[in-house]
């Protein structure tokens, strides 16, 4: 028999200080209210977008991977959160632009409730940060959505990699699932306040594994090159 | 509403609240005009303060305003603190387990706000039998043992002890009994904490609570029996409750119970490592944290004086369901 007693990681932080926690663990209540949204998000990806995702077969069977696409639109993420089904949808952390999704208490309920939503502060994320991230995806056998473009691209063209996802995944066993979303500037760009209806369609391909890659800042440039390189080539 | 303020003891207590309330606001004034105290502690009080000026109106207003909101504060409660108790056990991971208990908790209340004792005791062993095979079908059978005792745990805690707390409020008279023991019990902390203080001494449990002394815990026991003697007698006046020896054993049991019940959330979070069970009240730490002594106190109270007197006798019972 194994008899642990492991509270939740952001137990002792207070409702508002665990908004913005990357130690947040979702509850029951969380659960039902993300389960609500995600069957939201997807039945307005299937009403206004008629959402087209091929390649299901290449996600894993099992927990934990990353989810890495193209960055031109908020339609991304929730693109990406409402195709995972079952245990890794529930398990599903995207990790989203702090000062965009973070900044008021309100918006921070709204990233953590409903999106489930992680912060990444732009050039004040910390390695601490990281491989705090690292290892809670590893233990809690997580799946995180993130877009290694760092922003969304304001002309529709895919921008270069950075290489934080490196630190995430390399020498490490995580494998690394790209994928490309096509049509989502044109429904709702940076620019736009609020969407318009078109056609998306997401292309999942084969998982990358970085087992092999050194754990430091050439091999992350070396994971970011990789994974640019397959999303790119999963554009149609 | 009428009622509210019919029973003097619910004006006393009311007042006396409000005066405390005042007097604390003019001595932290005071220690901060004067510069008394460190200014991290002066802030500490300040928000313990700020955190009882917003706890007090909603644990009085619902016992004030009436029955069926003293039982939707008690539901409210009980599941704040079901929330706090499963993240800090690890219990939230198993969200069927969870939301078992959770169903148990709405449903021991529904029966209370029915009036309907035989439902309100027969959930007790139905939850439990509900939740030993809620879970069988998922075919998992590592950590059945643990998510159903710490289930079993939360139920009997916060869905049947702060259960009865809610089925006071049957009775026509329940708003000076329940305020008694809000006040009973935070007096019990504030009594144990200052005896300890002026007489100090041998430590208590010093493995499960470090700060409570044996001098404290004894001055507790003898001031809120005093006041729980004294108040009940003016609530129990003319009835069997009225015997000094049944009023002083009631005072004895709520600060019994209500120390015990701080020693049982001690025990609690020892075990588990961490030192408050959330953060939620600033100043306090969880919510819990703050009601911990009401968990063994309410049971015990209801069914001494259940027992004695009966509670809610001659009302309307199935007010809601019929039959």
């Amino acid at each position: 028999m194994d008899w642990q007693l492991r509270p939740a990681r952001d137990t002792e932080l207070s409702p508002v200080a665990r908004l913005r926690s990357h130690s947040r663990e979702v509850g029951l209540a969380g659960a039902v209210v993300q389960g609500l949204w995600r069957r939201g998000v997807r039945s307005y990806l299937r009403l206004f977008h008629q959402l087209d995702v091929v390649g299901r077969e290449n996600l894993p069977a099992d927990t934990p991977y990353i989810l890495i696409a193209n960055h031109s639109s908020h339609l991304d993420a929730m693109s990406l959160g409402a195709m995972l089904r079952g245990p890794a949808a529930r398990r599903a952390f995207a990790l989203a632009a702090g000062d965009v999704f973070f900044g008021s208490v309100r918006s921070s309920a709204f990233a953590a409730w409903a999106v489930n939503a992680l912060p990444v502060w732009r050039k004040r994320t910390s390695s601490k940060d990281l491989n705090g991230l690292r290892e809670r995806l590893e233990q809690d056998q997580l799946v995180y959505i993130l877009f290694p473009e760092g922003t969304r691209s304001r002309n529709g063209e895919m921008g270069r990699f950075l290489p934080g996802i490196g630190a995430l995944v390399a020498a490490g066993p995580v494998p690394v699932v790209p994928c490309y979303l096509e049509g989502a500037y044109a429904c709702w760009p940076a620019s736009r306040r609020y969407p318009r209806p078109g056609k998306l369609r997401l292309t999942i391909g084969a998982p990358l594994e970085f087992s092999a890659i050194a754990n430091d800042k050439a091999g992350w440039m070396e994971i970011a090159r990789q994974c640019e390189q397959a999303v790119r080539g999963l554009k149609g | 509403m009428n009622d509210a303020f019919a029973h003097p003891v619910t004006v006393g207590i009311v007042a006396a609240t409000g005066a405390v309330l005042l007097l604390a606001a003019l001595v932290i004034g005071g220690m901060t005009l004067l510069g008394r105290g460190t200014p991290a502690f002066r802030r500490e009080l300040w928000l313990r303060y700020g955190s009882w000026l917003v706890l007090l109106p909603l644990m009085f207003g619902p016992v004030l305003l009436g029955k069926a909101w003293t039982i939707g504060a008690v539901t409210i409660l009980a599941l704040l603190c079901l929330s706090e108790f499963a993240r800090a056990t690890g219990l939230f991971r198993e969200y069927v387990t969870t939301a078992v208990v959770a169903l148990g908790i709405l449903a021991v209340n529904f029966a209370a706000l029915d009036n309907w004792y035989r439902f309100f005791v027969a959930l007790w062993p139905l939850t439990t039998v509900i939740l030993l095979v809620a879970t069988i079908p998922l075919d998992r059978p590592a950590g059945y043992i643990q998510r159903n005792a710490l289930a079993i745990f939360a139920f009997m805690l916060l869905g049947v002890g702060l259960g009865h707390l809610g089925y006071m409020a049957n009775d026509p008279g329940y708003r000076p009994l329940v305020l008694m023991l809000l006040a009973a019990i935070a007096l019990n902390d504030v009594a144990a904490f200052t005896w300890g203080k002026l007489i100090g001494g041998r430590k208590l449990l010093p493995n499960t609570s470090p700060n409570k002394t044996v001098s404290g815990a004894v001055g507790a026991l003898c001031t809120t029996t005093a006041l729980v003697a004294f108040l009940g007698h003016l609530i129990f006046a003319g009835t069997a409750m009225d015997h000094w020896a049944l009023l002083l054993f009631l005072g004895v049991l709520v600060s019994v119970a209500g120390q015990c019940g701080d020693l049982m959330l001690s025990s609690i979070k020892r075990d588990i490592g961490i030192k408050d069970m959330g953060a939620a009240l600033p100043g306090h730490g969880g919510i819990m944290d703050r009601f911990n002594s009401l968990l063994l106190v309410a049971p015990a109270v209801f069914h001494l004086i259940n027992y004695v007197v009966g509670i809610g006798e001659g009302q309307p019972t199935r007010v809601l369901t019929g039959g």
